[in-house]
């Protein structure tokens, strides 16, 4: 395919038309001369059409999911149907305040609490909070609930560990420094929890394992039942990381696994859109052990009518203003609606399915360091290119070069050299082809071809250790140092 | 495909899934067409009563202000929402510019030098900022106005308990409502003070000139400010009155309020404490053909690179909401925020005038100055009733103050009122009525 992104010469928003040294803003009566701003504040006044062709045009230097196959393993960066995006702009979710009386509010407060008994089918776990802002903020919360937990049978202070495979996320880790734990990580054996290893670093410290199943490496923990035996026997806590949750719908759940506690992101497995980076939605799901410690309220229904519940002495309180992102979770709501029982059952299917696929095509090119049978994504190595002097850096950016978004690369950390590959359900064969045949040019092409990749974006390779050697992180810094900006170049002809 | 992998049936991709682990059906019920889809949820979403059904006076940190129409066109081009983290830059030029302004505008409302590119929440980005003031200074107390919201208190007892921090409550002087500068200086003499955090308006509407007297008294004590970016139009930026640190909820400036969420977290600091600070980062660079670029940068402070030392475990932020929130900033422009500010401010003063006539309504509750919202307190009968009874006139008449939980302390029915930029005189002189209407009818009851 030849592709060439948008290569738009635009200024910066503030060069467009220098703001001048301000006068000062209105005055409003009783408002004391100290917390007066004395200078309006600096930034360009601009008619509305030169801030919709400015923010157009960036638009254009940007890949999303409509306009190319997002390859980012871990990210199921899947079709965001547009019926969502309509109703989630009706007045009746839009225009909607979260403090006005609950009376107003029964339509939204049924929402929620439909979305919240569906995925309380999905995970197993029958009492879910929609709270979070994202996952990670749902890795917390839940460590906190497990803290709690610790805290009413007087273990606190004895459990101090939380556990994970050398695959998790980084967020699991992060999560439980926050949550006031130490983190001990358990090596993997091909690619999976080692039953031994684990066996002999559960204790009666143990707080909590946290698990993803399927793992970053693609594979599933085929031995969940024993791990979540283990865990038990030892008195810990068994956490479920829903990042990955799409690969198994409708086939186990976390509460069958054994699992106490999960997380899930509606921006990965219930479509929502990720807008560049979030918003995302995270979801808390409990089973009946650390289900009293969710965040409140929580939504119940009292004959016909909905209301929020703040009579729950074990909570843990708020982790966040209001409810979570309920313009998200009216999405996850409409996706799981229109999908239903057979619907998420064909998800998981396709999305595993197409993982094999590709795993099977590009596993020709590049090794494949663990089992072949995968789930919603798999794994490859990129150290075979080293001898001709390239790196899965370079595959990456030669890949973008074809029109299509990059694996998620150097992690897991594990393999050398990695890349992650997930491309989901929503991806047709004719797409998996296409990047089935970009990865092969990519990654046959000449070691100078990909050391000059990309050259069909925006911009060429970025210094990005420049970026955080010589830090300018705002249009301050750069006044600050006008020597080091650098003026757009001539265009480079493309190739 | 099946063919290519050499199996009949999908099913024999599960084989790895122990049958005892194997679930039956989900029980969640059929599919739908997208036509029945759509009819469902507007059936559900008729059975809210949205804010334009009403006279607003709902504020806080959540606001419900007209957005220019090409605010969320500019947000509905799916090559910004339907993108990811933009970890390979090359490819993710536009939302790295729109993150860089978003930057570069919080660093200039507040008054800073670096912003980064989200939190979820004003609420998480205060929690954040707390756990940032540790990171950079000793000690094992955090300083918080008592006038806080209950909810932000909630959210950061739960940052505070990880490691271990203990908040401690500054209370406030009960006539004007701002913050006892005594009760700071005995706290910080007493020790063990590693941060402070005060809201610019404060929890109950107000600005309190004393938070510009805060860093006098905490000295080498990390400052945060909590600031509505809308205010920051008219008032002088927090860093320039010592701040070290500027948080803030950003939901106003271009989103509408979806209930609760979407939001935005803001959050400002000092160049020299960059490397302690939480989220993602966007910094200027160049490219191999020396021209101007952009990239997420100081990644070694993150959960994906530092694991359990990263200094968060931000992954997912808000980009998409700083979009707006920027694109909104540039559409209405720094002139028309600070006519936007002293507009609802006028709102405010003759509805706390209209409401402070009432027999049985003190309005404002406190003396200090205020922007577009002021705490109300009634002299009889419950903030639930009064409210109820203004809502069956059409009249959303702000909300209560006090913590819903059982068992939780109460200092009166007080309500926070804030004039929506939607209601004009009409709307002004309705609430009033309405509202003497509700005191005078509890007055008979009682």
């Amino acid at each position: 395919m030849t592709f060439r992104q948008a290569r738009w010469d635009e200024p910066a928003v503030w060069d467009l038309a220098p703001p001048r040294a301000g006068d000062a803003p209105p005055e409003i009566p009783g408002i004391p001369d100290r917390m007066r701003r004395k200078e309006a504040v600096r930034w360009p006044e601009l008619g509305e059409l030169e801030v919709v062709r400015h923010y157009t045009r960036l638009s254009q230097m940007n890949f999303g999911i409509d306009t190319v196959p997002y390859a980012l393993g871990s990210c199921t960066m899947k079709y965001n149907p547009k019926v969502s995006e309509l109703l989630a702009r009706r007045p009746g979710a839009a225009d909607m305040h979260p403090y006005q009386p609950e009376a107003t509010a029964q339509g939204a407060l049924e929402v929620i609490w439909r979305l919240e008994k569906i995925l309380a089918r999905v995970t197993g776990l029958s009492e879910v909070s929609l709270q979070p802002g994202a996952g990670a903020h749902g890795e917390w919360a839940a460590l906190l609930m497990v803290r709690a937990y610790f805290r009413d049978r007087g273990e606190l202070d004895q459990r101090t560990e939380v556990l994970l495979p050398d695959t998790a996320h980084g967020t699991n880790p992060a999560s439980a420094m926050m949550a006031g734990f130490s983190t001990r990580e358990i090596a993997s054996k091909e690619g999976c929890v080692d039953l031994d290893a684990l066996r002999s670093a559960v204790s009666d410290k143990t707080a909590c394992f946290m698990l993803t199943n399927p793992n970053t490496a693609g594979l599933f923990e085929s031995d969940i039942l024993e791990i979540a035996e283990i865990v038990h026997g030892a008195g810990g806590t068994l956490y479920y990381d829903g990042a990955n949750l799409n690969a198994i719908l409708g086939v186990t759940h976390p509460g069958r696994m054994g699992f106490d506690v999960a997380h899930l992101n509606l921006h990965k497995t219930f479509a929502t859109p990720h807008g560049g980076g979030g918003p995302g939605a995270g979801v808390l799901a409990a089973g009946e052990k650390l289900g009293p410690y969710l965040p409140v309220p929580r939504i119940v229904k009292n004959g016909r009518k909905f209301r929020f519940d703040y009579d729950r002495p074990k909570s843990i309180g708020k982790i966040k203003t209001a409810y979570g992102n309920f313009g998200l979770d009216l999405r996850a709501f409409v996706f799981a609606l229109t999908h239903g029982e057979e619907g998420l059952n064909h998800v998981s299917r396709r999305a595993v399915l197409n993982s094999n696929y590709l795993g099977l095509k590009m596993g020709k090119y590049l090794p494949r360091p663990f089992r072949t049978l995968v789930k919603h994504e798999f794994v490859l190595s990129g150290v075979p290119l080293k001898a001709k002097g390239v790196r899965t850096l370079d595959l990456a950016k030669r890949l973008l070069d074809e029109g299509v978004h990059a694996p998620t690369i150097y992690f897991p950390a594990l393999v050398e050299e990695s890349l992650m590959i997930e491309l989901p359900e929503t991806e047709s064969k004719r797409e998996l082809d296409g990047y089935i045949a970009a990865f092969e040019r990519a990654v046959t092409d000449t070691p100078e071809n990909l050391h000059a990749a990309p050259r069909n974006l925006a911009v060429g390779r970025i210094d990005e250790v420049l970026a955080a050697r010589e830090p300018r992180l705002s249009w301050k810094d750069l006044r600050a140092h006008p020597a080091k900006v650098e003026t757009p170049g001539p265009v480079p002809p493309a190739p | 495909m099946l063919e290519a992998l050499g199996i009949s049936s999908v099913e024999q991709l599960f084989t790895d899934v122990p049958k005892k682990a194997r679930i039956g059906r989900l029980g969640v019920g059929p599919g739908h067409e997208e036509p029945d889809v759509v009819r469902a949820v507007d059936q559900l979403l008729e059975r809210n009563k949205p804010l334009s059904k009403f006279a607003n006076f709902l504020g806080g940190r959540v606001s419900a202000r007209y957005s220019p129409a090409a605010v969320d066109s500019i947000v509905s081009r799916s090559e910004f929402y339907t993108s990811y983290t933009p970890y390979q830059p090359e490819a993710s030029q536009g939302m790295l510019r729109v993150l860089f302004e978003f930057q570069s505008l919080w660093v200039e409302l507040s008054g800073l030098d670096v912003a980064n590119a989200s939190l979820y929440d004003g609420a998480t980005a205060a929690g954040e900022a707390l756990l940032f003031c540790r990171r950079i200074h000793e000690g094992g107390k955090f300083l918080i106005p008592a006038s806080l919201p209950w909810e932000e208190k909630s959210v950061l007892q739960n940052y505070a308990m990880g490691p271990r921090l203990e908040l401690q409550e500054i209370p406030y002087d009960d006539r004007t409502g701002r913050l006892d500068l005594e009760a700071v200086r005995t706290a910080v003499a007493a020790g063990d003070v590693f941060g402070m955090l005060a809201d610019v308006p404060n929890g109950f509407g107000h600005v309190d000139e004393g938070v510009a007297e805060l860093k006098g008294i905490l000295g080498k004590i990390p400052l945060v400010v909590s600031a509505d970016p809308l205010s920051l139009s008219v008032l002088e930026a927090p860093g320039h009155y010592g701040a070290d640190v500027v948080v803030g909820e950003g939901q106003g400036f271009g989103m509408s309020p979806s209930f609760g969420g979407p939001l935005l977290g803001l959050f400002a600091c000092r160049h020299e404490h960059v490397r302690s600070s939480p989220g993602r980062i966007v910094g200027a660079t160049r490219d191999v053909d020396g021209r101007t670029a952009f990239a997420l940068t100081l990644q070694t402070r993150e959960q994906h690179i530092r694991r359990s030392r990263a200094t968060s475990n931000i992954c997912t932020n808000q980009s998409l909401i700083a979009l707006a929130f920027v694109v909104y900033a540039t559409t209405v422009g720094p002139r028309g925020l600070a006519e936007l500010q002293r507009s609802l401010a006028e709102k405010a003063r003759t509805l706390a005038s209209a409401l402070g006539a009432i027999d049985g309504i003190q309005a404002p509750r406190f003396d200090a100055p205020y922007l577009g919202e002021f705490t109300v307190e009634l002299k009889r009968g419950t903030a639930a009733e009064f409210l109820d009874r203004l809502r069956r006139r059409k009249v959303l008449g702000g909300y209560s103050l006090a913590d819903p939980r059982p068992g939780a302390s109460s200092s009166g029915e007080r309500i926070l009122v804030a004039p929506s930029d939607t209601v004009g005189p009409k709307e002004i002189a309705k609430y009033a009525r309405a509202a003497r209407t509700a005191v005078e009818a509890v007055g008979r009851s009682a």
